[in-house]
């Protein structure tokens, strides 16, 4: 494998130096552009409470396209699917070599405070969250306290 | 001198013929395109077949023009030329009521920067601002970072001198490598004109010096030229790719309407204006709409519309492997329409019934179940008319076989030579060219609204359906080389099928 670019370098040694409150992000020990990161959801928001783990993958052609970002912990979100995919235009069309790691992991952070039903990757939960918010939140807390709190 | 040809074409039509005159001629009114074809012929286009070279150079005096009355960069003048249609004059006229929004709406400029506030209104200041754009060859300014000095570029982290810097006219800096790197990586996914700032949010489009600058490899660059310039024929409504496949034809004309027009390198034939197969009388959007409602429909229709129909007389299988309408059943003899299964004795006159849908008059009042069965009943009615056709032209080639044939039978008979028989493709061509025609002629109906207009519409399209299988079943019956009558039957089908473009086709130039 090639040597690590200068700018994953100092990105990972940002991230670790000054850590964004509510996200940590951690490189893999086998592998460096592989981080595993863990975000809380925010406060007033159906996540709040949960501790949500997600994967995220800097590619070969990193910053020139946008990292690969998943969420493992699984998530009631009109923008995020069964899968962990999540539909973040910076993460596709609106991606810029000037973003950062520290930058999109705010955005999905900003995308938890404020689902976006008009814009939705899981169908049905954006359908529910037109019709009838109240229930559809009801369920993100549901899901937040079965899949994303630790006993 | 043209009296006497038209004189001599009009005895044509009254069945005195000179023969020599009739194996050249094509079938084609030629005493009516004689006249302004403008006014006689509906479908009379006016188009050129032009290569990349040719092209190259048509946009290039376009260029041109521009930067010796702006004073720009070409690099700029292609921008904001692809911004507007290539249109100089429209160029010009924003650059004089206001430079400044000319500049951002192009995405030359960003839209809100701090600039003296007469940079909106003065032509002269963004003149200035163009030429600094242009010139200054896109190296962020020594002023704001002295060429000693190194600099951090954001994307790759790295320091370096200042004089290695690039940035467009909205001041974000980054370095040459990251430019080269991003602009590479924006042309493997095929953008061209389209390339923008690398900052967050920034929509400065990058023009194409600043491109070929950095970029080096050869192949990239090709890449980022062949694209770019698909960008401006695109963007330029007087052009037109010829659909055809691997052709590198380019179409110009200053009519932009949906006519046809054929590639002189392929003979592809397409719609001017959208670049499908063409089709008159049906405008663009309807096509689209009809051809979208197919492609959905498609399963439905051909489940329901099977490939063979029973005799109504003896009830014995038939399948239709042939152009005409008039079947003839092998087995009783029976003579009926294809369509309706009707007896033909009754569309032998100008009246033909089949092309016609009644609307139900109580639809209103039936269930909604009932209104869709209805729906799906228009529709069928006219996607099994339109299909119909379609099966009938790509059996075209089959049908031209079969003429050979018989005419080859006839010949080693000794009932005529086969330059006698000649004046048979001729009518066979003249008949796909109604048959296309008149299959384009479904769509429209489907989407006319009721009333006197469509009633008219469907009434000339009956006769000219009527005439079409009129001439099909004389093509396939034809038995001497006496061909006084088949002549006829063409001329008049001919002239239905313009009656109806005339009336009907949109010449919306």
């Amino acid at each position: 494998m090639s040597s690590l670019p200068r700018r994953i370098i100092k990105e990972t040694q940002r991230l670790m130096q000054e850590p964004v409150p509510g996200i940590n992000a951690i490189p893999d020990e086998n592998n460096a552009r592989y981080f595993h990161v863990i975000v809380t959801g925010p406060n007033d928001s159906p996540f709040e409470g949960g501790v949500f783990k997600l994967e995220l993958f800097l590619p070969e052609d990193y910053p020139m396209s946008a990292p690969k970002v998943r969420f493992i912990t699984k998530i009631y979100h009109p923008n995020i699917d069964r899968l962990g995919r999540i539909c973040l235009d910076v993460l596709k069309d609106k991606w810029s070599p000037a973003l950062q790691i520290r930058t999109i992991l705010l955005s999905i952070q900003a995308l938890l405070s404020a689902p976006n039903p008009d814009d939705p990757l899981a169908n049905d939960v954006a359908e529910l969250w037109k019709v009838n918010e109240a229930e559809a939140i009801r369920n993100a807390r549901e899901w937040t306290q079965k899949y994303a709190v630790e006993d | 001198m043209d009296s006497d040809i038209e004189m001599d074409m009009e005895s044509d039509n009254d069945g005195e013929y000179d023969d020599d005159y009739d194996y050249y001629n094509t079938g084609e009114d030629c005493d009516v395109e004689r006249l302004d074809p403008k006014r006689a012929d509906p479908e009379y286009f006016e188009y050129e077949c032009l290569t990349v070279e040719d092209i190259e150079k048509l946009l290039n005096e376009r260029v041109e023009k521009l930067n010796t009355i702006l004073q720009i960069t070409p690099s700029l003048a292609k921008v904001l030329l692809l911004e507007h249609q290539w249109n100089n004059v429209a160029v010009v006229e924003k650059y004089r009521q206001d430079a400044n929004a000319l500049l951002v709406t192009a995405r030359i400029k960003p839209p809100s920067v701090a600039v003296t506030d007469t940079a909106s209104t003065s032509a002269a200041a963004a003149s200035a601002q163009l030429l600094r754009l242009g010139s200054s060859g896109y190296k962020t300014t020594a002023s704001a970072t002295p060429q000693y000095r190194s600099q951090m570029c954001p994307v790759c982290a790295s320091s370096q001198l200042g004089d290695k810097f690039y940035s467009l006219a909205c001041g974000h800096s980054f370095c040459k490598d990251c430019w080269t790197i991003y602009f590479e990586t924006q042309i493997f996914q095929g953008i061209s004109t389209q390339i923008g700032c690398m900052a967050q949010m920034c929509n400065v489009r990058v023009p194409e010096d600043l491109v070929l600058t950095l970029v080096t490899r050869p192949v990239m660059r090709d890449k980022y030229q062949q694209f770019a310039f698909k960008d401006y024929v695109k963007s330029h409504p007087e052009l037109r790719f010829c659909p055809g496949p691997n052709c590198q034809i380019i179409v110009q004309s200053s009519e932009i309407s949906a006519k046809r027009a054929i590639c002189k390198a392929c003979h592809t034939g397409f719609c001017f204006r959208c670049g499908m197969d063409y089709h008159a009388p049906t405008d663009c959007q309807v096509i689209k709409k009809w051809l979208t409602k197919c492609a959905d429909d498609s399963e439905t229709a051909n489940y329901i519309s099977a490939h063979t129909k029973d005799c109504p007389k003896c009830h014995i299988c038939i399948e239709k492997n042939g152009g005409c309408n008039h079947m003839q059943c092998f087995n009783c003899k029976h003579d009926f329409c294809w369509m309706c299964l009707g007896d033909w004795k009754t569309h032998g006159s100008e009246y033909y019934e089949c092309s016609r849908y009644k609307d139900n008059p109580n639809i209103a009042n039936e269930s909604v179940h009932v209104q869709a069965r209805e729906a799906l009943k228009k529709y069928l009615h006219y996607y099994e008319r339109w299909e119909n056709h379609s099966k009938s032209l790509k059996l075209e080639q089959q049908t031209i076989d079969r003429l050979r044939q018989r005419i080859n039978s006839k010949v080693m008979n000794g009932s005529g030579t086969w330059i006698d028989w000649q004046y048979l493709f001729n009518a066979a061509a003249l008949l796909a060219k109604c048959r296309y025609t008149l299959q384009y002629t479904y769509p429209y109906a489907y989407y006319m609204e009721a009333g006197s207009r469509k009633n008219l519409f469907e009434y000339q399209q009956a006769q000219l359906e009527a005439e079409i299988e009129n001439l099909s079943w004389k093509i396939e019956r034809a038995e001497t080389t006496d061909l006084g009558d088949l002549e006829n039957q063409m001329d008049i089908a001919e002239k239905r099928r313009t009656t109806l473009l005339k009336d009907f086709f949109p010449v919306d130039a």
